[in-house]
């Protein structure tokens, strides 16, 4: 026959059936979704282990921030610790209390900032708004409640240290102010 | 003797279209629930609520071998005898 002295090289550019081929992506998708459930346990795992048995490290001691003269009422310093690259706040209040707290939005990890006067923070990202006196979220799309610093005050320095919940459990200053 | 290969090559498309899409239901909302484990793992994680990490990644690992297995049934579509 005068098909089999053609050139079939093109065959080799479509390997699949025409019959089969309405099936082979539908296939291919099928199989990528299942890679697409291993990566999600794999993922799970991770975060299993990762909380389970390295939990991150907890800060010890307390660290010099700044005098406290060099932050006015209102005003925002930040701040890092010494071997570590996380950025923190440290927001003096119209009261004049001080608050700490980590600077990246629990959200997507913007930058937050503390907006004088409202007694909230705010992140510019999504309009995300935490409390500025406890760190939990008043509105928005973050998920968590903004990681915060115990703040510890000798005389005219500032420190912070790991924060403890119960250290100011009883928080009369908010219930004042509510 | 057949099969259950041999038996699905043969049945008609219709039948194996109407299976992958079943297939593809289930291995999406299979996926659907793993995000959603992975995401409240996350977030409870750092939170310091390590409670339910390890729930999740069993669960997650569950659905992913019944996602796996299910691809026995997939159908490789009709053998063209050569
Ligand atoms: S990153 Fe802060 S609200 Fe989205």
């Amino acid at each position: 026959m005068a098909t089999d002295k053609k050139d079939n090289h093109w065959k080799e550019d479509f390997p699949v059936y025409q019959l089969e081929s309405t099936q082979v992506s539908r296939r291919d998708f099928a199989k990528f979704l299942c890679l697409v459930s291993g990566g999600l346990a794999v993922g799970s795992g991770y975060v299993a282990i990762k909380a389970n048995f390295f939990p991150p490290d907890k800060m010890v001691g307390e660290h010099f921030v700044c005098k406290k003269h060099e932050l006015p009422v209102g005003g925002t310093r930040s701040f890092v610790i010494n071997g570590s690259t996380i950025p923190y706040i440290l927001i003096r209040m119209e009261n004049d209390e001080f608050r700490a707290y980590e600077q990246k939005c629990t959200h997507l990890s913007c930058a937050v900032f503390y907006k004088p006067g409202s007694g909230k923070i705010e992140c510019p990202c999504h309009n995300g708004l935490f409390d500025a006196f406890t760190g939990e979220v008043l509105a928005g799309p973050p998920p968590r409640p903004l990681p915060r610093l115990t703040v510890v005050i000798k005389g005219e320095e500032v420190y912070v240290k790991d924060f403890k919940p119960d250290n100011d459990k009883p928080d009369p200053n908010r219930q004042s102010r509510s | 003797m057949s099969n259950f290969r041999e038996a699905q090559n043969q049945a008609h498309p219709n039948k194996t279209n109407t299976l992958m899409l079943a297939l593809i239901m289930i291995l999406i909302l299979n996926v659907s629930i793993q995000v959603w484990l992975l995401y409240t793992a996350l977030n409870n994680a750092l939170e310091k609520n390590t409670d339910i990490a390890f729930p999740s990644f069993i669960a997650s690992s569950i659905l992913f071998l019944i996602g796996f297995g299910w691809l026995y049934f997939l159908p490789s579509g009709p053998r063209v005898t050569k």
